[in-house]
């Protein structure tokens, strides 16, 4: 079995483990059941539960719409982290970019008035390079000062949402008759068609073609790996800055670049997520998709194939929480503790290994991880 | 005590590490366990420390089968182990890292500190190990961290004491040292097994030599009735040639002017201090020195890795002083690093990814910012071919690979190209005689090809061996520039300790 | 183990503790993170786990007795990403739908929402669904609640903390003019403060937390106008003051009490959601030196652990707001036009919990001067 194989079955094997110790949560918090002593009553919550999941996620072209809604933004966002990973470091600063290029799309967005093949693409440039820029911030402070990306871009999410805060009540981007910290809609022709625009005129199926940009960054960032010098640097500084270094590669340089494309991934996300989902920013635009996109970059072991899918389980998750909660009793909150569930089994290769018997070494993750070292 | 593997095998997926290797070791001598890279010693010492369960065979003490299944097991039958790299908490004390999982404690469970520093001083004292039970380790020279972890075994009662390298990180004069402490350990009565891949040091120190190759022992040897290259030629499977094999040297035109170079730490420290040499066209210019006297500042700053203070270095008639890396591996330098794993290779990657990672950016193997990783697959595939280095698959990750065989990798990648200056440090450290003998010849050829060649090197014998000319280092000058046929290992010894022969002039 | 996490999760979160359908989401919420440690902790669970946790539960169905009017109508709920057990407008809203189902007789429905992305699919859910109105919380479901009810013209939706210019036919937006209230505890505030220096901050700079402050603000003004005092305010001057930047941190919310009781103050009216809890547990160590004004519920009520530091809350009845568009619903009448909750209609009120008879009978009587016209603001 080659390695591929098999670092996809063992992705496979956590998520079944996180379903199956999900499971026992469910049925042991159905408290209501449990002190009738009705087991029976918890296990079909359970098995309700769990349809409602597949339902809501794959079971209808509405549910397939919105979990591939769910999981564009995470697909953008988790490419800004796997593409830092990569050159070695680790981009905790996805919020932070998806708010830099929701606002410069949504001002390109509208304060133009063009025809939509002109107005899409041009704001869709101004989210890359407003996250670009964002993402750049970190690594020039690294490559100058030795100022670790992890702090700095932390720091630079709590810049970025209170600026996006005191921003979305300027003027320029207050929408008329609000007081709330919520903007303008951006121009119609600066929307991005909806995905199943064939379907008509059905105001459930929200995916729009922010999917296809998101594959076509997926792509990209597989071009750039594969059949780039620059993806070949960023690899080569990643693994080993040294040996980078005597290769005469210029690593702080690098360090600027890798983050500005981490930036305009995850700028993408935040102008899709305007000119596809929402129409307009808010403050929240971004929610919790950058942290959840480092777990999408963990689980797809930061290569493209990798992110994409569990980018689209992460969506998928996402979607058939929502049926889930809306068939049972069941919080949507448990969705959460799936993933963290999945993410912990994928950190934990042994318990794994043990739970399933696999046989073999178990590659771990560390060098996922080796950002770190600074 | 007498402890004994009997037919020990163990398998891992495609390869046999250990095929029914028989040895034993008595308490009051020293046995040697030499073989190449790869030949399986690592796997034989965690299968008797009891980190590998063996497929078959079994392990006796004193006659009595037993069984480990964990180096607990194996510490409470009197086997202890220094590792090659020391575990030790670099912010601890020498005492507090000694008894660290063993502490002595007082009333109360608290720790008795005292009472370790007593048994360090102890221990210290009863094998001249001269360690200070309140030094912290970060303040310790390599050498005497080893120390502390010997201090580590004996306390634990070990009555065989496992080495594995231990004199890899060791300079010339702490190697001396170590054996010392080795011969005092037997006195003590008790066993050594000294893991090792250097000749001189198996035949210096051991009793006896057992060789292994390929997972087997193949030969038992007495220091006192054999050769080097006896030995050697037990370890490879053939005969090897020990001496550089070289004509005499035609120095032509000059080709590296370094002109007064010095090197200053960020720090302030003065590490090369005004250093003036050449090295011309068709000869080989050996530095020897002991670790740590410049020679590693000195390489980085000609490969443009660092920046010259003061001073001036000019490649071919061209002043480089202030180029790049790139510029200067452009201008025809190329540059075998002193640390392959660290510097010359990014071992996660294949080997044809290693083997252009100093040239990905010539039109040969990229055009523009796109990657021609057809071009750059053959000529891996010739490279591999040409420099013999071992592998089943060029597209496997360069970690795979032995020592010797990425050395190789590095040689092919810097000297197959068209070049003026080679840079060498190091070029054979902790690789094997197969490949050792192979680098060398290498490097004889780039100078008959007549390129200039510089080597770094700490191994006295084989600066000696290899330079049509010695400079010598020592605390960041160059003390000495001798031609290697008229001096004597002790006098070059000498000056790498700072002093000076007799009769030498200045 | 699980049975004493039960026992300690099991504080009764909500004001009206009726046994729905949906009780113990709270509970189940919180319950489920540490249950996932329990498990993982003993390596997957054990089978007298599950059974402890039945010692622990009631076991209480309740009977239906006669038909209410609301039989056969289905509200429904869609929280911001807050959730329904957020001590704040979420929860209150929720007591609204419950006391409608309990009074009315309508069966409730609830969905929370993880991210905004949620909202659309989940007001999608209770329209497949029918829900006869849906309640959504927060102006940033506005959006997506009036895309549904365009969308979904023969059912109707309310959303609190919002307003609909030009409005929306059935969605109704349920607004509070909560300076009203403000006004009426800023008066109160200063007529009490013994050092003449009162304090107020909010969460974040937005209007629906500057409306508090600005009624605070010219509360106190009128009470100095009045009585020719001249207590000072901190923390807000009209146009900018003090803010925590956020609602969660109850550090927060201490230390600003205490650099405003350092500064003077010993009656602060913290806007700021859970932040003004920090200041409540600083009031509380300060030993009576510092008072508290709660906001949006009667504090003194919900934060029974302090329930000594609060002479007053300033109430903004969502849940009667929410009430009253189901039972708009209910009678047939709809939910055209936008509600605001002004002292006139009850929509927003005082609390008193330790003020002097006479005093908050002058405050009383402003109140009433405020709903009738008389004052203005």
């Amino acid at each position: 079995m080659n390695d591929t194989l098999k670092s996809l079955r063992f992705t496979l094997l956590a998520v079944v483990a996180a379903l199956f110790v999900s499971a026992f949560i469910i049925v042991i918090t159905d408290i209501e059941a449990l002190g009738n002593g009705d087991f029976g009553k918890a296990l079909s919550t359970l098995g309700t539960a769990y349809w409602g999941l597949f339902k809501g996620s794959f079971g209808s072209l509405r549910a397939i719409s919105n979990t591939i809604t769910g999981a564009t933004p995470l697909l953008l966002a988790g490419l800004a982290v796997s593409s830092a990973f990569k050159a070695g470091l680790f981009n905790i600063g996805a919020t932070g970019q998806m708010l830099a290029g929701a606002i410069t799309g949504l001002w390109v967005g509208f304060a133009f008035q063009l025809p939509p093949l002109l107005h899409v693409p041009l704001a869709l440039v101004a989210s890359a390079v407003g996250g670009a820029a964002f993402g750049a911030i970190p690594g020039i402070l690294k490559a100058r000062t030795g100022a670790h990306e992890v702090i700095t871009t932390i720091m630079l999410n709590g810049i970025a949402s209170f600026t996006v805060l005191w921003l979305l009540k300027t003027e320029l981007f207050k929408r008329e008759g609000r007081d709330d910290a919520i903007s303008k809609f951006v121009e119609d022709s600066a929307k991005l068609p909806k995905l199943f625009w064939f379907m008509g005129k059905r105001i459930d199926l929200l995916a729009h073609t922010g999917f296809v940009v998101a594959l076509l960054a997926t792509f990209v960032f597989w071009w750039l790996l594969r059949k780039t010098t620059l993806g070949f640097e960023m690899q080569a500084t990643g693994l080993n800055q040294e040996a980078a270094r005597y290769a005469g590669m210029r690593t702080k340089s690098l360090m600027v670049v890798s983050m500005a494309i981490a930036g305009s991934f995850a700028g993408l996300a935040g102008g899709t997520e305007v000119m596809g989902l929402y129409g307009y920013a808010s403050a929240t635009v971004a929610g919790d998709i950058g942290f959840d996109a480092i777990a999408v970059a963990l689980l797809g072991r930061s290569t493209p194939i990798g992110t994409l899918v569990s980018a689209l389980l992460f969506g998928a998750l996402q979607a058939g929480g929502r049926q889930m909660q809306v068939d049972t009793d069941v919080p949507i909150d448990l969705i959460i503790v799936l993933r963290a569930l999945i993410v912990m089994f994928i950190a934990a290769p042994l318990l794994v290994k043990a739970m399933f018997r696999v046989k073999g070494e178990v590659k771990s993750f560390g060098q996922t991880f080796r950002g770190w070292g600074g | 005590m007498k402890f004994e593997l009997r037919g020990i095998t163990k398998r891992f997926p495609g390869v046999v590490a250990n095929d029914g290797v028989n040895l034993h070791v008595s308490t009051g001598e020293v046995l040697a366990l030499i073989g190449e890279n790869g030949a399986g010693k690592s796997t034989l010492m965690n299968v008797l420390y009891g980190l590998y369960r063996a497929d078959e065979g079994e392990l006796l003490i004193d006659g009595k089968p037993s069984h480990f299944s964990s180096p607990a097991d194996a510490i409470a039958a009197g086997i202890g182990m220094v590792h090659q790299h020391f575990m030790l908490v670099p912010v601890m004390t020498v005492a507090e890292n000694v008894v660290l999982g063993v502490e002595p404690t007082g009333r109360f469970g608290s720790l008795d500190i005292d009472e370790a520093r007593r048994m360090v001083r102890e221990v210290s004292d009863k094998y001249s190990l001269e360690l200070d039970p309140d030094a912290v380790i970060e303040d310790l020279s390599v050498g005497v961290r080893q120390r502390v972890e010997i201090v580590k075994v004996l306390m634990r009662d070990a009555k065989i004491v496992v080495f594995d390298e231990p004199t890899a990180v060791l300079t010339p004069s702490e190697i001396l040292e170590f054996f010392e402490i080795v011969r005092s350990l037997v006195a003590a009565g008790r066993g050594v097994i000294f893991i090792t891949h250097k000749l001189k040091e198996a035949l210096s120190v051991a009793d006896r030599i057992n060789v292994l190759r390929r997972g087997k022992v193949v030969g038992e040897a007495l220091p006192k009735n054999t050769s080097e290259s006896q030995i050697a030629e037990m370890m490879v499977g053939r005969a090897v040639q020990l001496v550089v094999d070289k004509t005499e040297a035609v120095p032509r035109e000059s080709m590296l002017d370094v002109r007064n170079v010095t090197v200053v730490e960020p720090d302030g420290r003065v590490v090369v201090d005004d250093v003036t040499f050449e090295v011309r066209v068709g000869e080989i210019v050996g530095v020897a020195g002991v670790q740590g006297n410049g020679q590693t500042e000195l390489v980085e700053a000609i490969a443009g890795l660092r920046r010259a203070a003061s001073g001036s270095i000019v490649l071919g008639g061209r002043d480089i002083t202030t180029d790049s890396p790139r510029e200067r591996h452009e201008a025809g330098m190329a540059h075998i690093p002193e640390d392959r794993q660290r510097q010359g290779l990014v071992t996660d990657l294949s080997i044809v990814e290693n083997l252009v990672l100093t040239r990905y950016h010539d039109s040969e193997f990229s055009s523009g910012i796109r990657m021609k990783w057809d071009v750059a697959k053959t000529r891996a595939k010739e490279l591999v071919a040409a420099y013999d280095i071992r592998t089943t698959d060029p597209a496997q990750p360069a970690s795979t690979l032995s020592g010797g065989n990425q050395q190789k990798v590095i040689v092919a990648r810097e000297l197959s190209r068209e070049i003026r200056l080679a840079v060498a440090a190091q070029p054979t450290r902790g690789i094997d005689v197969g490949s050792i003998e192979y680098v060398h010849a290498q490097i004889v050829k780039e100078r008959d090809a007549g390129r200039a060649v510089l080597v770094v090197s700490t191994e006295l014998d084989e600066v000696m061996s290899l330079a049509d000319r010695v400079l010598v280092m020592y605390r960041g000058r160059i003390v000495a520039d001798v031609d290697p046929k008229k001096v004597s290992h002790m006098d070059i010894g000498l000056y790498m300790a700072g002093s000076r022969p007799s009769g030498a002039v200045a | 183990m699980l049975a004493r996490i039960n026992k300690r999760v099991r504080h009764p979160s909500y004001e009206r503790e009726k046994h729905t359908m949906r009780k113990q989401r709270g509970l189940k919420s919180a319950a489920l993170a540490i249950a996932a440690f329990a498990l993982i902790a003993s390596a997957c669970g054990s089978d007298d786990a599950a059974e402890e946790v039945t010692e622990d539960t009631e076991a209480a169905t309740e009977e239906t007795t006669a038909p209410l009017p609301g039989a056969g109508v289905l509200a429904c709920m869609v929280t911001d990403t807050g959730g329904v057990d957020d001590k704040g407008f979420n929860q209150i809203s929720y007591a609204g739908m419950q006391k409608a189902e309990a009074e009315l007789g309508v069966t409730i429905d609830l969905l929370e929402s993880a991210s905004d992305a949620d909202y659309a699919p989940n007001l999608q859910s209770f329209a497949d669904k029918g829900c006869n109105i849906t309640v959504t919380v927060g102006f940033l479901l506005g959006d997506a609640t009036k895309a549904a009810a365009e969308a979904n013209t023969g059912l109707n939706y309310a959303i609190v903390d919002y307003a609909y210019d030009p409005p929306v036919a059935n969605a109704r937006g349920l607004v509070f003019a909560t300076d009203q209230p403000s006004f009426m505890a800023g008066y109160l505030s200063a007529a009490m403060s013994k050092s003449g220096i009162v304090g107020t901050y909010g969460g974040v700079n937005i209007p629906p937390v500057t409306a508090f402050m600005e009624g605070f603000r010219k509360g106190v003004e009128y009470y100095n106008a009045q009585k020719g005092a001249s207590v000072k305010l901190l923390g807000w001057d009209g146009t900018d003051g003090t803010f925590a930047g956020n609602f969660e941190s109850l550090d927060d919310g201490k230390n600003i009490a205490k650099s405003q009781a350092d500064e003077g103050a010993d009656i602060i009216f913290p806007v700021a959601g859970p932040v003004g809890l920090g200041s409540a547990q600083f009031a509380l160590e300060s030993a009576g030196k510092v008072k508290i004004i709660g906001v949006d519920v009667d504090m003194s009520v919900s934060n029974p652990d302090a329930a000594e530091v609060y002479i007053a809350s300033v109430l903004k009845n969502i849940d009667a707001a929410v009430f009253a568009a189901i039972s708009d619903v209910v009678s047939g009448s709809g939910v055209t036009d936008n509600y605001v909750g002004t002292l006139a209609n009850g929509g927003v009120g005082v609390a008193f919990t330790a003020v002097p008879a006479d005093l908050q009978a002058e405050v009383e009587a402003i109140g009433a001067g405020i709903a009738d016209g008389s004052i203005k603001l």
